[in-house]
């Protein structure tokens, strides 16, 4: 039975996860969410496995409408979410009842938001062991395609949430406009002036840019003259094109590429670049694979333990989990109180 | 042994290339399959996914058990250990039947005067050629074959088509392909082939990287019978 309905679908809504993996020998795109981190951090908000189906949404989320009780966090960019129209929070779990409806404002910052549903997020029939979608391809999410007005979507409900008022994550703040990269396959091919312009000067995200990749503007760079075979692709790749032109493959690309590889975005800052602003320019600076690693393991850290940091704070006064039906018994005695009265 | 030289590049921090020569050929991409399936099962816990191309191995590893040196070392030992197993890896040969009425190869023409051809001696030199599978990607279904004989090895277009059908059967150079799904496209055009190779709700192609398809010219009224078949579920690919 489905409890979610899209009244309006916003733009670019799709079901996510980590994506499809290990079936890029095959041709079959990764996709999954274009923001890992956000996606990831929403479903630990909600009590979820990091694998579970989120709603990716970009510039403007959609409205929805809730025939089930459960709880949702929104996280990734700035999308003024408003629940029965009064402001809500990003990076912070709430509790829904049925027939709250859920809606957005269009994006202030960032580019791509997503929505966590509690026990194990949007339930479609996996296609290859991942719910994520590639409309590209039709494949996964629902029907292979964005969602659209009218779609009725199917969760689990949810009652209980445990430590729910600990469930509060700290914004990431842009803190300043470098993207660090690992030298790519073919970086020896490139000219010293390639190199170059690609460390020192600016690029800036085109119009061009969507799940399959990013298109950056800024100087065009000397291309080698070597044709080379296609090869495996890698995500966070920065392809040069043959007019010079950077593009950076994200969730949805191609498995194989055929253009020289210049650098791949290290892993950890992927999430800071699929967020950055139209119009900002953003330089690129090396790191090295020893340092890249750290700072990922970090990443990871840092999600593993607020997991961990929230199992721990469940035990503490007062104890046990908020539960719903505490709310409506109090609801329900105050109403009481009222018609006595 | 292996006896091609190789070597390790990173790709990020979390995948990295192996790297043979620089050349199609069959027998250096049958090792880069077999290499593929062994480390796959030899390393399941730390890859994600691998990703075997013409020339080079894309190993994917998780970060969160291993690291790009430590992972790269105990490769590197697995390669130098590594005896190929002198299995019957040629894989297996679909045949894949192809309409080449004018209205679908829209390049016949073309390829033809390339080759100082006619356009029957085109598509007796096409359908007549075993092509080895290198490679599947970029999209699903999509399989890089080779080699196409040069005398029809027309380069592709300069300026890519917008879109091209599903089924299209095409050539760019050396290179032979099949389109699964509606796409841009570069590749010179000669059939198209009724048969489906890609539904997003059976997506593995029926083929993969070391199988090899061999092209079958049909009559208009074949495609259409054979299209109606397959639309039911009730067409199979033969294997020669």
């Amino acid at each position: 039975m489905t409890n979610i309905e899209i009244i309006n679908p916003g733009l670019a809504t799709t079901i996510q996860d980590l994506g499809r993996i290990g079936h890029q020998a095959q041709g079959i795109p990764v996709s999954g969410a274009i923001d890992q981190y956000a996606h990831r951090l929403a479903n630990l908000l909600v009590n979820n496995s990091e694998k579970a189906a989120t709603l990716e949404f970009s510039i403007l989320g959609p409205t929805i409408k809730f025939f089930a009780d459960t709880f949702i966090a929104v996280t990734g960019a700035d999308s003024s979410p408003m629940l029965n129209k009064l402001k809500i929070n990003l990076n912070t779990t709430y509790s829904i009842t049925k027939g709250d409806v859920l809606h957005f404002s269009p994006m202030s910052k960032g580019r791509f938001g997503y929505i966590s549903f509690a026990n194990n997020g949007i339930q479609v029939a996996p296609v290859l062991d991942s719910r994520s979608t590639n409309t590209r391809v039709k494949l996964g999410g629902y029907h292979g395609r964005l969602l659209i007005a009218g779609d009725n979507l199917k969760i689990n409900e949810c009652y209980t949430m445990p430590s729910l008022t600990n469930r509060i994550a700290e914004e990431q703040t842009l803190t300043n406009n470098i993207i660090h990269f690992i030298k790519g396959p073919q970086w020896s091919l490139f000219s010293e002036n390639a190199k170059k312009a690609f460390q020192n000067e600016a690029f800036k995200i085109s119009a061009q840019a969507d799940r399959m990749g990013f298109r950056l503007d800024g100087p065009t760079l000397e291309i080698p003259q070597k044709n080379m075979l296609s090869e495996g692709t890698v995500l966070g790749n920065v392809q040069i094109t043959r007019a010079g032109q950077p593009i950076v493959l994200l969730a949805d690309r191609q498995t194989a590429g055929g253009y020289p590889v210049i650098a791949t975005i290290a892993a950890t800052d992927l999430s800071k670049f699929v967020q950055f602003a139209y119009n900002t320019p953003l330089f690129f600076k090396e790191i090295s694979i020893e340092d890249a690693t750290t700072k990922l393991r970090e990443k990871y850290h840092f999600l593993d333990n607020f997991a961990d940091t929230i199992f721990k704070k469940r035990y503490q006064y007062p104890i046990g989990p908020i539960r719903k039906a505490s709310k409506k018994i109090e609801k329900l005695l105050t109403n009481n109180q009222r018609s006595v009265m | 042994m292996i006896t091609y030289k190789y070597n390790f590049i990173p790709a990020g921090e979390q995948a990295l290339h192996i790297v043979f020569p620089e050349q199609i050929n069959i027998s250096e991409n049958q090792l880069i399959q077999e290499l593929a399936s062994q480390l796959r099962d030899s390393y399941e816990d730390e890859i994600t996914d691998i990703a075997p191309a013409y020339r080079t191995l894309t190993v994917y590893f998780d970060i969160r058990k291993t690291n790009y040196f430590k992972f790269s070392n105990k490769l590197k030992k697995f390669l130098v250990n590594y005896t190929l197993e002198k299995k019957n890896t040629y894989g297996r040969t679909f045949e894949i039947p192809v309409c080449y009425d004018l209205e679908f190869g829209i390049d016949l023409a073309d390829v033809a005067s390339f080759g100082k051809l006619s356009i029957p001696e085109l598509i007796e030199i096409h359908s007549s050629t075993r092509y080895f599978i290198y490679m599947m990607g970029f999209l699903p279904g999509f399989a890089f074959m080779g080699n196409v004989p040069d005398q029809i090895a027309m380069a592709r277009l300069e300026v890519p088509r917008s879109s091209i059908a599903p089924g299209s059967v095409a050539i760019a150079g050396k290179q032979a392909g099949i389109y699964p799904v509606a796409s841009p496209g570069g590749w010179r055009i000669l059939g198209r082939t009724p048969v489906t190779l890609y539904t997003p709700d059976n997506p593995l192609p029926p083929f993969q990287a070391g199988d090899s398809i061999k092209f079958k010219q049909i009559t208009r009224a074949d495609y259409e019978a054979i299209k109606e078949l397959d639309a039911h579920g009730e067409y199979q690919l033969k294997v020669l």
